[in-house]
């Protein structure tokens, strides 16, 4: 069956859709977020919303709510069209969204956060009927099967208990549609067993809901309807019997780029440069078990929230390890991030311009901070020989900026990650930590990038490279671990490094 | 699930002991060392001292609770009892005075919500600021002297007793009781919570948490208003220095009191004990015949005092 005929089926066999979407599209700078997404939600209904990150999920959502206005295409509401301008137009169509981030008041109770700006009036002016809020709180929550004294104050509840009050406060504000993003990505098995029960109750009471997931099992578990989406364009829409797991895997990936990275594969890896073993951190990690070699650029894949930036941060010593070891030059490394800089190793974070980079400072300053006390052992700062070993790295990276005293802020993106590489590179750094190194930069500019780390590793260094891009990771790693949910999910050599292969191994697909 | 159903109580018990602890130690202290501390006449002393500051702490507590700050109280005390003298100097009408000073104050508070909510200048800088102002319009007001002579209806206010109470702290009382019904009991209330706690939620809900965090500054203005009446009753005089440094009594009643100063976890009866805590400190030490000097930084170690006791049971 082709995706065409099975959707068309589906829409066939059942009544009216309560809302429906035709051919929205979104444009911004640069990106084209949703282009001519069709989507309908029926009552009584979990549909499933599938894909990678930035595949559209997110502004579908919001144009769902109100948050952002689609550039093109309609959205009909039991076969009228209507506009959804605001998020009070999105309330009165009976849309709710839950959002990763509640909407909660921490140090209300459950009832005057269930009916915060709708409290029902007492009789003195102003005040509440405090006897009426929590008797209709009750009744909302007895009707969602949550057995919870509503006077609790909402901050002394478990993040699975507050889920389930935003959704009583949508179910009270009679929404008829509710829109969850993720809604088990903070919940522990049994407890989302809690949640999958309530959407049951939900279901048969003919609420729709539209589900965001990464788990490959809850899609199947729990899922009526799936559509897929990819590059911000409705892929499929399908039932679950009609799927299997490696189909809507194959359908996720398969982005296309059309371009190559330079990379010149080494023959033989050099030695151990990093070795982590059974690190487990408070951030979330455990028994993280990994091996960089000089040479080599290994990539360190997953989504996003999988872990992937703190074993990142545990190995730079920025976040306290409770477990395991890491040798790095072959030996054990543990502390801070001073001594992780000193002893060669190089973070360079996502958000370049607030942990990477002085941006009010210049080019040059830029390059030499993290040098200084290699620079100048005596302490005394030599403001020629700083400008000389700037120059020199300017020259080495083919960093554009017209001058070393060029403020840093105003290079383009690429560049400014250049100056982040070539501080550490001043500093004599040999263990490169990228993470997320071309996010924000344009095509040309990455090519560049990579080309760059090509270089360092052929020179002798090592390099881990985090990237929610797998087809970058495919192309210019030697080879990658998948991170799910915190662990290593598993190892890609070079030869079974595809998209398709990190996004099951980074999938819930048991 | 039900087991999670407890907890509201319980709360509010571990939180009371940091606060009351602190004031249980400073009775039984001063009990011991200070002659004539537990007299009735001294502890009656004591609570009609603390009024002034109670008048003050009340609306710091929701200012602070906004995660805002409002360092212009004294001064804009200061000149409210200015007004109070010189209005009724001018009119010997006390009603009129305080009708004065109710609307400087609020002006003042209505000055320090539109530059925090809608001009977003950080309330330490715009409060600061007004400060300033405050101040400087004191001293041009009074021209630096003190303003005396005033009718006798403005000081009897301090001294007069209702039903065998001291006036004073039956308008402590009352404020209290306004503050906590409006806190705990109104939407208002309701929604000064979630200015702290989570100003999104009050967006998505349709309100406007600029109007409402305005509004907030603008008592604060209103009751330093009031307060500024007692003030000038209980020294007989306007006096240009007379509100010196009180915000900062507030702020550490606000802060002893285990009122949060982020995420909108704000507790009215503890600031009510915190401002006893602080009266009853700077009374004792006046009574063994400290010098105001160390008051004041006895105030200061009192409020590291509470949070200590507070950070030691909360990692227990």
């Amino acid at each position: 069956m082709s995706a065409e005929t099975s959707a068309a089926t589906l829409d066939a066999a059942s009544h009216v859709p309560l809302l429906e979407l035709r051919g929205i599209s979104k444009e911004f700078p640069g990106v084209k977020a949703l282009d001519d997404v069709s989507f309908a939600i029926h009552p009584g209904e979990v549909h499933m919303l599938l894909g990678e990150n930035g595949a559209g999920k997110s502004s579908l959502m919001k144009v769902l709510c109100g948050a952002y206005r689609a550039d093109a295409g309609a959205i009909y509401y039991k076969g009228n069209q209507v506009t959804i301008g605001s998020t009070a137009d999105a309330q009165t169509l009976g849309i709710a969204v839950i959002f990763q981030e509640f909407s909660l008041v921490p140090f209300l109770d459950i009832a005057q956060n269930m009916f915060l700006g709708r409290e029902p009036k007492g009789r003195l002016p102003g005040t509440i009927d405090r006897r009426k809020i929590l008797a209709d709180a009750r009744h909302v929550l007895e009707g969602i099967g949550f057995d919870i004294d509503p006077s609790v104050i909402v901050d002394t509840l478990g993040v699975a208990q507050q889920q389930m009050v935003e959704i009583a406060k949508a179910i009270s504000q009679n929404a008829r549609i509710l829109v969850m993003d993720e809604p088990t990505a903070a919940l522990s098995d049994r407890e989302a067993e809690l949640l999958f029960a309530l959407i049951g109750r939900l279901k048969a009471e003919g609420v729709a809901i539209v589900y965001i997931s990464h788990r490959m099992a809850e899609v199947f578990a729990i899922g009526d309807r799936i559509t897929v989406l990819r590059d911000g364009r409705r892929i499929d829409q399908i039932r679950p019997a009609d799927v299997t797991p490696e189909q809507l895997v194959r359908m996720m990936v398969g982005r296309n780029v059309d371009m190559t990275y330079p990379r010149h594969f080494a023959e033989q890896p050099g030695e151990l440069v990093l070795q982590v073993k059974g690190l487990s951190a408070t951030t979330g990690i455990s028994d993280i078990n990994i091996e960089v070699r000089r040479g080599e650029i290994v990539g360190l894949c997953g989504l996003v929230g999988s872990g992937r930036t703190e074993v990142a941060r545990a190995i730079f010593g920025a976040d306290p390890i409770s477990e395991g070891e890491i040798i790095f030059d072959g030996k054990p490394i543990a502390g801070e991030p001073d001594v992780a800089a000193r002893r060669g190793i190089a973070l360079i974070p996502e958000s370049r311009k607030s942990e990477g980079l002085a941006l009010l400072r210049s080019v040059g300053d830029n390059l030499v901070v993290a040098a200084l006390k290699k620079l100048f052992p005596s302490g005394l700062f030599d403001p020629r020989s700083a400008q000389r070993t700037a120059d020199g790295l300017i020259r080495q990276l083919r960093i554009a900026t017209p001058a070393a005293r060029q403020t840093v802020g105003l290079l383009s993106g690429g560049n400014q990650q250049k100056v982040v590489i070539g501080k550490w590179l001043a500093a004599g750094a040999r263990l490169f930590i990228f993470d997320e190194p071309t996010r924000g930069i344009d095509v040309g500019a990455k090519s560049e990038i990579f080309a760059l780390i090509d270089r360092l590793v052929a020179e002798g260094a090592a390099a881990l490279m985090i990237s929610s891009e797998q087809i970058e990771i495919c192309h210019v790693c030697d080879r990658a671990y998948v991170m799910r949910e915190g662990r290593v999910a598993g190892h890609l050599a070079r030869s079974e490094l595809t998209e398709e292969n990190i996004v099951r191994l980074g999938m819930h697909d048991e | 699930m039900s087991d999670m159903a407890i907890v509201s109580p319980i709360r509010t018990l571990q939180r009371l002991p940091g606060v009351a602890i602190v004031l249980v130690l400073l009775i039984a202290l001063f009990g011991a060392i200070a002659p004539g501390f537990l007299s009735a006449a001294n502890l009656s002393n004591v609570l009609v001292q603390s009024t002034i500051l109670t008048m003050l702490a009340l609306p710091m507590t929701l200012i602070i609770m906004t995660e805002g700050i409002d360092l212009s109280m004294g001064a804009v005390l200061t000149l409210t009892s200015l007004c109070v003298a010189i209005v009724s100097l001018a009119t010997t009408s006390m009603l009129l005075g305080l009708c004065a000073a109710v609307l400087v104050g609020t002006v003042f508070g209505l000055a320090n919500g539109w530059l925090v909510a809608i001009a977003k200048i950080p309330p330490f800088v715009a409060t600061l600021a007004t400060l300033g102002m405050a101040h400087g319009l004191s001293l041009i007001v009074s021209d630096g002297q003190s303003v005396v002579g005033i009718p006798h209806s403005v000081r009897d206010i301090y001294s007069a007793h209702l039903l065998g109470i001291p006036v004073p702290i039956l308008m402590g009382v009352a404020s209290y009781g306004v503050f906590h019904g409006l806190l705990y009991h109104t939407r208002f209330g309701t929604y000064v919570f979630a200015l702290g706690g989570n100003r999104e939620a009050l967006r998505y809900a349709g309100l406007s948490p600029t109007r409402l965090l305005i509004t907030v500054y603008a008592i604060g203005g209103l009751m330093a208003g009031v307060a500024g009446l007692l003030m000038t009753a209980r020294m007989n005089s306007g006096h240009p220095t007379a509100g010196l440094g009180l915000e900062f009594d507030a702020i550490a009643a606000v802060a002893v009191g285990g009122t949060s100063f982020e995420r909108g976890n704000g507790w009215l009866l503890g600031t009510l004990l915190g401002v006893l805590a602080v009266g009853v400190l700077r009374n004792g030490l006046n009574l063994i015949s400290l010098p105001s000097s160390v008051q004041v930084a006895s105030v200061g170690v009192l409020v590291i005092a509470a949070m200590f006791l507070d950070g030691l049971r909360s990692r227990a």
